[in-house]
């Protein structure tokens, strides 16, 4: 058991290789709608790339959970995790469009002059929301994440090598606590000027946690689906147990529990003061179309998956609990979708484009995460609990 | 005036957790179902040894979360949309976020009520006397002594035979538990 090199089943090569096929076809499809209609192109374009920023952002802030708590749920997918994280330079590319192409069609009612002259801006808004800041807090934002990004995975590494390292492994522990305090803190930032900075004339400060939750569930689901996946074929098949599904479900549970929390949060804090430039995000979001889609987000992204996770039958079935994981993430999108198109329209119905893109990216992203997947072993040998993680349990 | 005596079950003790799963299964090999473990503390894997099935505990408690929840809700609308509705900033009578964090509250406590109280209400709590505690060393079970107990109501239950099965499995004491 101990020699075993856990290498990834063939079957990732094919996800690879179909991920990266249809994501590409998809891509060039969308680059129609990004000549004909730019400004639809780059709405949808946001969307997409704050879903798969999700997956990514996620699992480094699961990857320093997991080397705080030292579970068995994190043991089993620490690699996964890993693997997601280290897709970033994907983000980093995908950025580009946006930085270079898309801010005039996205951030007009800071960028454009003529906007900002009938909706003034407050003196600080003026001097924060500008082109070179928000280029360059950007710039700092990828930097922060792409150096812990890079730290976990090469120690993680060195610790395959070096089994009896402690150091490392206290060295893994030591950054993970500051390292997730720095992930939510960077990611409010980046949620304020990629997203909240869509409507300047409006501000919540929880704004951040709701992405920060957001990502986790995103990033937990990615994980229950790809572990099952795993577990068809060899080495994982003999790995995975009910127990360990029954964790990452609990885990699942708290953090739709947590993302429900932090939304209503803001609802009631803002349903409470009733003040008008507060109380406009949700006029916009909670009448008409936008409040059916509303009521779709409510009842299928909270109430459905809350109500099934609760019982631990379903947390243990290899069957089920997957789809619930996968139809969390295109859960995920339908919030970002509520959360940023209400600032440009007031029709509620998805355009050619969010079908479009979210395939092209997120499939490109899938062939990324599947090719960095077979990089290493699907299991971290160094973690000096591995044994103890994939022991055999009645239960 | 005699008195007849009747036989509650038969007790082993045994000085290991290990030993004490080791004879619950064979025990339960040997075909009998009637019997009950007790352990200073919580012993991994007897609580399958024992075969015990799935209580209605979790249901009890989301029954009572969803009837303290329900009722939270249903009492505030009640109040503040019928019984003495009253204008606040303009908001809807209605006014249901408001009402979200009561009603969450009483979900917990209407679960965390009825988890408590199903839980003693299932396990026959509280009960003042049991049988097993006729068996003087059986105090030992909150220190450092492990014991089962066969129970008399058991179709397969012999006194000599049960007695001697537990002896087998490396009881240290095996006892009769009277009734009485």
């Amino acid at each position: 058991m101990a020699a075993q090199e856990y290498r990834a089943p063939e079957s990732v090569g094919r996800l690879q290789q179909r991920a990266l096929t249809v994501g590409g076809v998809a891509l060039l499809v969308s680059i129609l709608g990004a000549v004909r209609t730019p400004g639809l192109f780059y709405q949808s374009y946001l969307m997409s790339f704050m879903l798969i920023l999700g997956l990514t952002l996620g699992s480094l802030g699961l990857v320093m959970l997991q080397h705080l708590t030292s579970g068995h749920w994190g043991i089993i997918i620490r690699r996964p995790l890993e693997s997601a994280t280290r897709t970033l330079p994907l983000l980093v590319a995908f950025f580009l469009p946006i930085m270079f192409a898309g801010m005039k069609y996205l951030y007009g009612a800071w960028l454009d002059p003529e906007r900002v002259k009938e909706e003034p801006l407050s003196d600080f808004q003026q001097k924060y929301l500008t082109h070179g800041g928000f280029i360059t807090r950007a710039v700092i934002y990828f930097a922060v994440w792409l150096l812990l990004m890079a730290l976990f995975n090469s120690w993680s590494k060195q610790q395959d090598a070096n089994q009896t390292d402690r150091a490392l492994r206290r060295r893994l522990k030591m950054l993970a606590g500051p390292g997730i305090i720095l992930y939510v803190f960077v990611m409010s930032f980046a949620a304020i000027d990629w997203v909240m900075s869509l409507s300047p004339h409006w501000a919540s400060t929880i704004y951040g946690f709701l992405f920060v939750a957001g990502q986790l569930i995103s990033s937990m689901s990615l994980m229950i689906a790809v572990v099952v996946l795993l577990a068809r074929a060899e080495p994982f098949a003999s790995v995975l147990q009910k127990r360990h599904l029954h964790d990452l479900g609990k885990l699942l549970l708290a953090f739709v529990m947590l993302w429900a929390y932090f939304d209503f949060s803001q609802l009631l804090i803002i349903w409470s003061g009733n003040l008008p430039e507060e109380i406009s995000f949700y006029r916009t979001r909670l009448y008409g179309g936008w409040g059916v889609v509303a009521v779709i987000v409510l009842v299928f992204h909270f109430f459905v998956p809350f109500f099934l996770l609760l019982s631990e039958d379903v947390k243990r079935n290899a069957k089920v609990l997957p789809k619930i994981a996968v139809w969390l993430i295109f859960m995920r999108l339908v919030d970002l979708f509520w959360m940023t198109r209400p600032e440009f329209t007031s029709r509620a119905m998805p355009t050619w484009l969010d079908v479009v893109l979210p395939i092209a990216l997120g499939g490109l992203w899938l062939g990324y995460f599947a090719f960095n997947l077979k990089q290493l072993p699907l299991l971290p040998l160094g973690d000096p609990k591995l044994a103890e993680a994939i022991e055999h349990h009645e239960r | 005036m005699e008195r007849r005596s009747h036989i509650y079950g038969v007790m082993g003790e045994f000085a290991t957790p290990e030993q004490l799963t080791h004879a619950v299964e064979k025990v339960r090999e040997a075909g009998y179902r009637r019997l009950d473990a007790y352990a200073p503390f919580p012993v991994e894997g007897l609580s399958q040894a024992l075969g015990l099935k799935r209580n209605l505990v979790p249901l009890i408690t989301l029954l009572g979360g969803l009837a303290g929840g329900v009722g939270g809700f249903g009492f505030q609308y009640w109040v503040a949309a019928i019984t003495y509705p009253m204008n606040i900033g303009g908001r809807p009578l209605n006014s249901w976020p408001a009402f979200i964090p009561v009603t969450f509250e009483l979900t917990i406590l209407g679960a965390s009520l009825a988890a408590v109280f199903g839980m003693l209400a299932l396990n026959k709590l509280p009960q003042p006397h049991h049988p097993v505690f006729n068996v003087h060393r059986f105090s030992h079970a909150s220190a450092d002594r492990f014991f089962l107990c066969i129970e008399a109501r058991d179709p397969k239950f012999h006194l000599a035979d049960t007695a001697r099965l537990l002896q087998s499995l490396h009881a240290h004491h095996v006892s009769e538990v009277s009734d009485d």
